[in-house]
């Protein structure tokens, strides 16, 4: 599943992932957007790996959030966009 | 950290012979840590391309990005670099491309957005001595009444801030939508329409050979914050040449984010 969001004001933020047993699968965030250090996207696909399929977007963003340590910088993205970009990927199942 | 100026530094020019896509990729890490790490005076870097290439943001998707069957007919290498941002079509000649390696002093207590703008001054400066009114237009662009005209990206690392930057000379747009997957709305965004066949607002605005626009752009940089010839160094050569065969030149780095 594939989901894209142009954060106003930012970049493009994409989400490609998998639901596997009601719960987010594979997490994937790409994009032209910048993230110092570069290290922090695994950290953002992992804090996403295994949250429920169902979780709001709001509860998406706050388990990315609490993921990155406090130095992390980012440019062009932020965890309510991401959250955005998944639940795009999660809806664009559905209508499949 | 002191905040530093730059007429603080001693600025350095490399501009050597044309180099391949992944010796380009390397030299960026290496010089950035050199930089960083007090070996290297802060340098400019103007890149000669000696293949063409497409080369992806840090972050990009490959498989999102790049038509890996059109790029390989074309035989276009396709690099993945160290800093974020978006995907770059090179041909030798179609672009005209630089970094700056600079101490992260430079940019002391800016937000990202004043970071960009002001490590591009000097080329909206040098854009309007060749007679280009442009600007900078957040988070990454440098536009034009003609059209964006250059992306720039950065990357901390070490101790230093790379900020480099893509100008668009002469692109050939057909060619570039057969081997990136752009969307029609990232295309408006670069300011063209579908029915362009080139985007070369640096070589229908100046009328200048692309040798000629790097020239007066190096002018520009020499007169604003000086600016002192300078070379390769062996060691640095030597190792870049080692990160582009283990690392740059390598699939598991391309397909980082797969």
């Amino acid at each position: 599943m594939h989901g894209e969001y142009k954060m106003p004001g930012g970049k493009l933020v994409v989400v490609d992932l998998d639901v596997r047993d009601g719960r987010l699968a594979r997490v994937q965030l790409s994009g032209d957007f910048f993230l110092e250090p570069d290290s922090a996207l695994r950290t953002i696909d992992a804090a996403l790996e295994g949250q429920p399929a169902d979780m709001d977007e709001a509860g998406l963003a706050r388990s990315i959030r609490n993921a990155l340590a406090p130095d992390v910088m980012m440019y062009g993205i932020s965890p309510e966009a991401i959250a955005v970009a998944v639940r795009r990927a999660l809806q664009g199942e559905h209508l499949a | 950290m002191m905040r530093t100026e730059w007429h603080d530094h001693d600025w350095q020019l490399i501009h050597t012979a044309p180099q391949s896509p992944s010796l380009h990729m390397a030299l960026d890490d290496v010089l950035t840590h050199e930089v960083g790490a007090g070996r290297r005076k802060p340098t400019v870097r103007i890149w000669e391309w000696a293949s063409p290439a497409v080369v992806i943001g840090r972050f990009q998707s490959l498989r999102n990005e790049v038509d890996a069957e059109a790029a390989q007919r074309h035989g276009i290498e396709v690099v993945r670099r160290i800093s974020g941002g978006g995907a770059m079509f090179i041909e030798p000649g179609n672009t005209i491309t630089y970094s700056i390696y600079a101490p992260l002093s430079l940019i002391k207590d800016m937000s990202f957005q004043q970071a960009y703008a002001f490590m591009d001054a000097w080329v909206i400066e040098a854009l309007g001595e060749l007679g280009i009114k442009a600007w900078y237009q957040p988070l990454n662009d440098i536009t034009s009444e003609g059209g964006k005209i250059a992306g720039a990206a950065q990357a901390h690392r070490g101790g230093a801030v790379l900020h480099h930057v893509t100008m668009a000379y002469d692109i050939d747009a057909a060619k570039m939508l057969d081997v990136l997957r752009i969307g029609r709305e990232k295309l408006s965004d670069k300011g063209t329409t579908s029915a362009a066949k080139r985007v070369d607002p640096l070589r229908s605005q100046t009328g200048l050979p692309r040798e000629m626009v790097i020239e007066r752009m190096i002018a520009t940089f020499r007169r604003l914050h000086g600016l002192t010839d300078d070379t390769l160094r062996a060691d640095e050569l030597t190792q870049a040449e080692t990160l582009a065969q283990t690392r740059f030149g390598n699939a598991t780095w391309l397909a980082d984010v797969p």
